[in-house]
């Protein structure tokens, strides 16, 4: 990389280099900010593009409106956030310093009212006693009742950060799984280094990097690498990666998240660094990457020194000042004073002087004079102000001076429009603490460093520890050779290139203790030294409880130039070492990941997949309603021409199927294939009524329970042969059934020969019920098979044919009451056989019903389901105790029988009407006897299951009531405060149809 | 009298096919398929009876092995699995395997309740990547390796044909709609267009 | 967390189900004591620390129940076995001992 030459002070782009950096400055592109147009390069980000057109004030401060600029040039940017693009596509608390540059791009400031330069809830600034720590908990709290109504929309309204898009997201995300023998994260000297040394044994490597260019600081510092510059060796080690088949680079991938078994989220930046996404091409992809080895090369995170004033646009980073002047070839200002407590923050004398920017002075707070800053202060011919500190920054809108105090206490005031700042650095550990190791704190590099690391991670570089570039490189070839070994690779020694020894000596100093002005701990969340002082004077000691009280690293940057700086002044305070403080941890993510990343193509009408049953397409074209049902689509019910609502609808479906016959798709049950010589004697574990003396060719209900005594699901169960049988579930509970008898199977019951196969999707199968349902399916079944009641029973079950000889299944079931049949055949004839059953039950009158018919009906003839299966439920409660066998062993039959459990006062399953024949019940409405004043303790149960039923003319209820069948005939409240409802209720019989169940055999 | 015959359904009404230079995507429409497992203690015996039948092993780990007769056997669990063959001539395997394999196994028909997905080309692998969690790089999943997993959040059971590469997914019937939504979008970026 | 199922290999969590200790074993229904041994059974758990003896669901994959030992504070999984086999295996040492 050439040497960054002047600026050239003229024109657009006035603080422009005239050569250097890795911009393309053979484009010019064009982009705006607040309305204003600019211009950059190809390379660049929004921020060193705005830098070279000398605009630093980009945003207002949280809570104080204070002016704000750019601090950093990473992804740690607390302040220069911005509104990037317009419409649906507005992306709020975009870091400036992170979003690439394309042409046409158009970037808008944050938080500022009603513009950035003069904005009027800076009066905020002057009100700063009364915002300090704490501020939400000790203001607004009185009356209560305003909070709501005022306190909340005004504070959100002043202190809220970018605005969302109220639109829906029109862009694509997707999501996809990569595996790896060494995943290399960080794609710095340390992480080239050890990708390379990693590939070049054939190991499968994935290397990743946040920025779109690779390289890191080595660029950044225009450092020389084998003699050359760094930029020649990142392109030669990038070339042989990108050609070697077992390496993938990610480019603009975030590795945000560190998991068990070495899973790893990342989010890739596809499409945000272009206008306008290729075609097909989603904006952002969600990655799980699976590796065997990971070498984190994360790098390391500058801190900045609390000083007064120290978020006055222009102050910067010293290693972000360096980034501007040789990656980008921007001079972030004219005239600067460089303020460190380390060798490696002095270094950036020599890149502004070599940049032709004018050094006024470089401030070293030690008091101890080191050889390298001696060096370069001499060289650059900058005056030296060693054991100085800078204690204030003065200037609105942009840095114009500081004041300096000697270590002789004399006060200095030098104009500058730059001061770089250099704490020292903090590694980027946030990835090793993500599964809960605790990092731990260095006293010699005064940072902390990585402890116990997950399971398959190593370092390398500045993360480790080894800020040097001579280090890193060496760190890192060792590191990833050692990954690929450890996944059964043979490595040979790379080489490591050469790189000068630099020196990392450092005495920290945290904050300057008389600061002038504002000294900001957090520039993001507006924390102060202050205010870390102010906490632990009211006793938020703890890191944690200083976090909170001060809002302290929250946010989109999570604190990472505030975190150590605020627990150091609070050890400092406290007069405790920082270990003995506090241990910042992070949790995922380690930046900001837009939901729609993680939500990928599962949004809208993809949110889950969706199951289509076999009529489907037929129920589509005769205009039915659906509903969901888990994630199958189900006809609720056929509106016909005329028909005012759904209940008219559904009146004439039930009606039609009453005195006529209807046909309902029950495909979506849940059908399993249970065969084996054991067979019988394991759904007699599994069912808690007696099974043994089912018969072939019959079938019978089965109810099946929790270990706890409690219902799990319902069904029937049919007999095929000696040893085979085909069970139902309910739509809702397939999985946990087949989960369930699977478990049964495998662990408690291991000894039996059973085979289970889920046969769900295999059988189209139709309820055909009513009185003429007979007559209707003679018209479709082979003749050879006798279906008339002497031939075919209630609860009988064949194998027969169909329209000429097509294999079918045909149960005689019924959930309506009436006479009724369930017939099957395979999947692909659904389609036909629903058009054939409409067809031929023309004559009759038939018509098709959807769910909300079948509910009905069966709420009309007191069969539970969901509503009464609810997870509390026991045999007894919903009626069916009398089924319960005595003498088996059977899942939940001892529990079962707990007095709790069996306790004559439980809420029992009975009928419900309206004393007010016109009135409306509502299931979830609770009973109270009819005087009683409501409360818990007057409760005596609920309703579960409501309908208008067409055979009575009024609405029915089934509900669970304390000794129910012991109460018919009473009248109690139906109680629903929720919605209004206070109904009287008689207790009657919960078979409101056919009592007798005369209709259901003929 | 009853109206002779009842016409089969696609389950991929609403597919379009896709074929370019990095995808293609076939449903495999005419198969008899029929999952079996062992009785109890009868593994080696239904082994020797499919080596006797078909020419061979049934496979002990996810894999898939193509016997003679044209019928594949895939692993689909501990001690069962999946045959798949084309369907000529009234081909039914589930009636077929009954009268070879008599009381070793329990056959099920699953012609039905499944269907087959054929997915090929050199950008195969990477939009079956956003789906499905499983290493398929060549050097880990080889052309008859076989798993049972699921692909955005559909339940799959996938199988690698050739190295072109050229995979197959069964699915459960009622999702084959859900499953082409999310291919075709995942194959958006290589030039396939939204049905 | 990934867990290597004995049968498919190495799969990410989000195949699996958890479902509870392994190390209980259902009671004898006829026990004079059973209903306190049922209680037992379903409900009380001590939740040491340290390594445990799970039984998983290998519910997106080819559905068989695993026991896994895995210790609870650190996701380490230091065994996964086949829960038929282990079953039929306790079967039979309780049937030699009898």
């Amino acid at each position: 990389m050439a040497t960054p030459g002047h600026r050239s002070g003229t024109g657009s782009q006035p603080n422009r280099l005239d050569r250097g950096g890795l911009i393309d400055r053979s484009r010019t592109i064009r982009f705006t900010f607040d309305g204003k147009t600019y211009t950059g390069h190809p390379g660049d980000t929004l921020a060193s593009a705005l830098l070279a057109n000398g605009v630093v004030l980009t945003g207002r401060s949280f809570k104080y409106h204070r002016p704000r600029g750019i601090l950093s040039a990473g992804s740690e940017e607390p302040n220069a956030l911005v509104e990037l693009r317009d419409g649906a596509r507005r992306e709020p608390n975009t870091k400036a310093t992170m979003a690439e540059l394309f042409d046409g791009l158009s970037a808008t400031s944050q938080n500022r009212w009603p513009s950035l330069e003069f904005d009027v809830m800076s009066i905020n600034s002057l009100l700063s006693p009364v915002f300090v720590a704490g501020f939400y908990y000790k203001t607004f709290m009185w009356p209560s009742a305003l909070w709501e109504k005022l306190y909340e929309p005004m504070i959100r309204r002043a202190a809220g950060l970018g605005r969302a898009s109220d639109d829906a997201d029109p862009d694509t995300y997707d999501k996809a799984t990569a595996f790896a023998d060494v995943l290399v994260i960080g794609a710095g000297s340390a992480g080239l280094m050890a990708a390379l040394s990693a590939a070049r044994t054939g190991a499968r490597v994935i290397l990743v990097d946040e920025n779109a260019a690779l390289g890191g600081r080595a660029i950044d510092d225009a450092a020389e690498i084998d003699g050359k510059p760094a930029a020649d060796w990142v392109r030669s080690v990038e070339t042989e990666l990108s050609q070697a088949k077992n390496v993938r680079i990610l480019r603009r991938t975030t590795a945000f998240g560190a998991y068990d078994g070495g899973t790893y989220g990342a989010v890739e930046r596809v499409s945000d660094h272009l206008p306008k996404a290729a075609e097909g091409a989603p904006r952002q992809r969600l990655w799980r990457l699976v590796a065997k080895q990971t070498v984190l090369a994360s790098g390391a995170t500058e801190r900045p020194i609390v000083f007064g004033g120290n978020d006055r646009p222009g102050v910067m980073l010293a290693g972000a000042v360096r980034t501007y002047l040789n990656r980008f070839g921007v001079a972030p200002g004219q005239r600067a004073v460089v303020f460190t407590n380390n060798d490696y923050g002095a270094t950036t004398v020599t890149a502004l002087k070599r940049a032709g920017v004018d050094v006024v002075a470089l401030v070293d707070s030690r008091p101890e004079l080191s050889e390298q800053v001696k060096r370069i202060a001499g060289e650059a011919g900058t005056k030296l102000i060693s054991g100085g500190v800078v204690t204030g920054a003065v200037g609105k809108k942009r840095v114009t001076g500081v004041t300096i105090q000697t270590r002789t206490d004399d006060e200095i005031k030098l104009e500058c429009d730059l001061v770089a700042v250099s704490g020292g650095w903090n590694p980027n550990i946030q990835l090793t603490t993500h599964q809960g190791s605790r990092p731990v704190w260095n006293d010699t590099l005064h940072c902390f460093l990585p402890g116990v690391l997950p399971h398959g991670m190593s370092l390398a570089g500045a993360v480790a520890g080894d800020l040097a570039l001579h280090k890193a490189l060496a760190g890192g070839a060792t590191a990833g050779a050692s990954a690929a070994t450890s996944t059964g690779r043979q490595a040979t020694p790379t080489a490591v290139p050469k790189a000068a020894e630099e020196s990392e000596a450092i005495t920290p100093l945290w904050r300057v203790k008389n600061p002038n002005g504002k000294a900001f701990v957090d520039q993001q969340n507006d924390v102060t030294a202050s205010d870390v002082e102010l906490a632990e004077r009211e006793g938020f000691r703890a890191v944690e409880h200083l976090k909170r009280y001060t809002t302290l690293g929250m946010a989109t940057d999570q604190g990472r130039t505030a975190n150590v700086n605020a627990l150091a002044i609070m050890a400092e305070i406290t007069g405790r070492s920082i270990p003995e403080t506090g241990i910042t941890v992070a949790r995922p993510p380690y930046t900001p990941v837009a939901l729609g990343a993680l939500a990928g193509h599962h949004r809208e009408k993809n949110f889950k997949p969706t199951r289509l049953p076999p009529s489907y397409r037929w129920a589509k074209e005769q205009g039915a309603v659906f509903v969901e049902t888990g994630l199958w689509l189900r006809p609720a019910y056929f509106p016909r021409p005329g028909e005012k609502d759904w209940l008219e609808t559904v009146k004439r479906e039930v009606t039609t199927v009453r005195s006529a016959v209807g046909i309902c798709d029950v495909s979506t049950l849940g059908k399993v294939d249970l065969q084996g010589a054991d067979a019988a004697a394991f759904l007699d574990k599994i069912y808690m009524n007696g099974l043994k003396t089912l018969g072939i060719g019959k079938a019978r209900y089965g109810g099946m329970l929790r270990e706890d005594g409690i219902f799990l699901d319902d069904g029937t169960v049919a007999r095929f042969g000696e040893n085979h049988y085909f069970i139902t579930t309910t739509t809702a509970n397939a999985v946990k059934a087949v989960q369930h008898m699977e478990y049964c199977h495998q662990w408690l019951f291991p000894e039996m020969d059973v085979q289970i196969v889920s046969a769900t999707e295999q059988w189209a199968q139709y309820a055909v019920a009513g009185p003429k349902s007979r007559e209707l399916l003679q018209k479709v079944v082979d003749p050879e098979f006798d279906i008339t009641d002497a031939g075919f029973n209630y609860l009988q079950v064949g194998e027969i044919t169909v329209c000429g000889g097509i294999k079918a299944r045909l149960y005689r079931l019924s959930f309506s009451g009436e006479r009724a049949y369930e017939i099957g055949v395979p999947a692909r004839y659904g389609d036909a056989l629903i058009r054939r059953l409409m067809e031929a039950g023309q004559e009759f009158g038939a018509c098709a019903y959807g769910t909300e018919a079948l509910g009905v009906m069966r709420i009309e003839k007191g069969h539970i389901s969901g509503p009464e299966l609810n997870g509390t439920t026991t045999p007894r409660d919903v009626g069916l105790g009398g089924m319960v066998s005595s003498k088996k062993d059977f899942i939940g039959h001892v529990l079962g029988k707990r007095p709790g459990l069996t306790d004559p006062d439980r809420p029992t399953l009975v009928g419900f009407r309206p004393v007010d024949r016109q009135a409306r019940l509502r299931s979830g409405a609770h009973f109270i006897a009819r005087d009683a004043v409501p409360s818990a303790s007057t409760d005596e149960g609920y309703m579960t299951s409501v309908a208008f039923s067409p055979s009575n003319g009024h609405w029915v209820g089934l509900g669970f009531l304390k000794r129910g069948p012991d109460r018919i005939g009473e009248i109690v409240r139906a109680y629903d405060p929720v919605r209004g409802g206070d109904t009287l209720v008689e207790v009657v019989s919960p078979v409101f149809v056919d009592p007798e169940g005369v209709r259901v055999r003929g | 009298m009853a109206k002779q015959g009842l016409t089969a359904t696609s389950a991929f009404l609403h597919w379009k096919p896709v074929a370019n230079s990095n995808l293609t995507v076939d449903a495999r429409e005419t198969l008899t398929m029929a999952s079996f497992a062992a009785a109890k203690g009868k593994k080696d015996e239904l082994n020797a009876a499919v080596r006797a039948a078909y020419g061979v092993d049934l496979p002990k780990t996810p894999s898939r092995v193509e016997g003679q007769q044209g019928v594949a056997f895939v692993w689909a669990g501990p001690e069962q699995w999946l045959a798949v063959a084309e369907r000529k001539d009234g081909r039914d395997l589930e009636t077929e395997f009954k009268k070879t394999f008599g009381p070793l196994a329990s056959v099920v028909d699953q012609s039905d309740g499944r269907v087959v997905v054929r997915i090929s080309g050199p950008r195969a692998r990477e939009v079956l990547a956003k789906g499905i969690p499983l290493d398929l790089h060549e050097t880990a999943f080889r052309p008859g390796s076989a798993a049972i997993t699921h692909a955005s959040h559909i339940g799959v059971i996938l199988w690698q044909i050739d190295d072109k590469p050229t995979y197959e997914v069964a699915l459960f019937r009622s999702y084959v709609d859900s499953f082409a939504h999310w291919l075709l979008d995942s194959a958006a970026e290589y030039g396939v267009a939204h049905a | 967390m990934r867990i290597a199922c004995p049968y498919c290999g190495e799969r990410s969590l989000d195949e699996f189900l958890y479902s509870g200790d392994a190390t209980v074993k259902r009671p004898d229904f006829a026990s004079p004591t059973a209903t306190e041994e049922f209680v037992s059974y379903v409900y009380e758990r001590t939740n040491p620390p340290g390594m445990h003896r799970e039984l998983w669901y290998h519910a997106a994959g080819c559905h068989a129940w695993l026991v896994v030992t895995r210790g609870v504070a650190t996701h380490q999984i230091t065994s996964v076995e086949a829960a038929r086999e282990v079953a039929l295996k306790e079967k039979s040492a309780t049937k030699d001992t009898k």
